[in-house]
């Protein structure tokens, strides 16, 4: 007997070597997100002293700045897949704006931290926030960098719906971003 | 000499660079993790007075250890030459990519050296030297190894750049591979921090800046080796220089030829 199930189609997105990166760097964070945890357990106090001198409002304008940009990112892609060329590059640059903007909200806290005579030095609590939001950060740049090249050539019409590995390896790369400050807030100024 | 004398390529020179990749990383395994008893290596958060123990009570294997690494840590160099060749195959003689990867091979190689050098003389001189000084000493050569990291970095970018716009079908250089480079980069980054940490997961012998970061590039380096070894055989076959059973029975079984 031969049945002919149907098949769906189920294609990796982006080069599978993003993917690659991608979760051994999200295996990375895990490590420091279970560093965090333990010395929280240890220093249960002093953390939540030092937690409550973040300012949630910072955490969360952030979170909705770059889960725009994900969503921007996204758009991009779509717009892409539907050869609807013109659009991708507004989207990309509305999106690494967005990250431009989340960069200057981490400048203001950072420097509000340290007007006040916060440092890395001053605890364990600082040391992780500063260290976890500082690596974060320098992945935020990397992907603002990646979405302005990519932006330039979506202006030369480099993407389309035949040309999107690349786009879809870096959005692969930008939701990687969101999704470790969605880990990192709660843990850093919600978490009690 | 004759101008017009074509000069071949000499394969087997190639192959024995290619091969101090393991050289290296064998040779560091055993010498400066094992003998030297650095896994894990002494705590940033030693007190002065127990680092200046630990080099009294291992003076010799110390001694020996630094020694061999500060001749074995040269095969980095020839090992990044080797790699450097096989990159020109792919991006052509003018390619700047294959000298950023040997002149960052080879610089890596400095820190490497003076650090096992600094090791060395505070295991060779522990009893003249006071234990302040023992720590201090001790901190120089980790600011010196781990802060070089930058060096390392390009060399790696650089192969992966290279070794993804391999155009063969199979290429002679796995992708994961390449973005194995990206991920070991990235974990470099974090080693800047170790300046201002003795304790926790940035200090120097924390579980970022020490179990990942020098593990990560291990599986790099490792990997790389073994491809580069692959490649030079898969290279001359290409050109013809010898058949594949030839190249097979030349490089042994543990690894040949695909």
């Amino acid at each position: 007997m031969s049945t002919s199930p149907a098949v769906a189609t189920r294609r990796l997105p982006g080069v599978e070597g993003v993917w690659v990166f991608v979760l051994a760097d999200m295996c990375f964070f895990g490590v420091l997100f279970v560093s965090f945890m333990q010395e929280r357990i240890k220093q249960g106090a002093l953390f939540e002293t030092a937690r409550h001198t973040l300012n949630p409002d910072f955490g969360g304008i952030n979170t909705l700045i770059l889960l725009t940009s994900s969503w921007l990112v996204v758009l991009a892609v779509d717009a892409a897949n539907r050869d609807r060329i013109a659009a991708i590059p507004k989207l990309l640059l509305a999106a690494m704006l967005c990250g431009i903007a989340f960069g200057i909200s981490k400048a203001i806290e950072y420097g509000g931290k340290l007007a006040a005579g916060i440092t890395p030095m001053s605890n364990d609590f600082y040391m992780f926030y500063f260290s976890l939001t500082g690596i974060h950060l320098l992945h935020v740049i990397g992907g603002c960098v990646m979405l302005t090249v990519f932006w330039l050539k979506a202006r030369r019409g480099e993407f389309d719906s035949r040309n999107m590995k690349v786009l879809e390896s870096g959005a692969t790369y930008w939701h990687m971003v969101d999704l470790l400050w969605i880990f990192l807030f709660p843990l850093l100024y919600l978490l009690r | 000499m004759n101008p017009t004398q074509p000069n071949p390529t000499d394969y087997g020179m190639w192959k024995l660079m290619a091969w101090t990749g393991p050289v290296f990383f064998i040779g560091f395994f055993c010498m400066w993790g094992l003998l030297a008893s650095n896994f894990p290596p002494m705590a940033a958060s030693t007190s002065a007075q127990d680092m200046w123990q630990h080099y009294k009570d291992l003076q010799t294997p110390i001694t020996i250890g630094m020694s061999v690494c500060m001749v074995v840590g040269s095969c980095y160099m020839t090992f990044g030459a080797a790699v450097s060749r096989v990159m020109r195959r792919i991006e052509g003689g003018e390619g700047m990519l294959a000298n950023i990867e040997m002149t960052g091979a080879t610089i890596t190689y400095c820190p490497i050296v003076i650090a096992c050098g600094i090791w060395l003389t505070i295991a060779l001189q522990i009893d003249v030297l006071s234990p302040e000084m023992v720590q201090t000493m001790y901190y120089l050569a980790w600011m010196i190894v781990d802060l070089a990291y930058m060096v390392t970095s390009w060399q790696i970018i650089a192969a992966a750049i290279v070794f993804l716009r391999d155009k063969r079908e199979k290429p002679l250089v796995p992708a994961w591979v390449c973005w194995w480079g990206f991920v070991t980069v990235a974990s470099f980054f974090p080693v800047s921090l170790i300046p201002f940490f003795k304790t926790g997961p940035f200090a120097f012998h924390g579980m970022f800046n020490f179990w990942i970061a020098f593990p990560t590039w291990y599986i790099w380096i490792v990997s790389m080796s073994v491809f580069i070894i692959k490649a030079v055989n898969r290279i001359e076959i290409e050109d013809g220089a010898a058949s594949p059973s030839a190249v097979r029975e030349q490089s042994g079984s543990l690894i040949g030829a695909r």
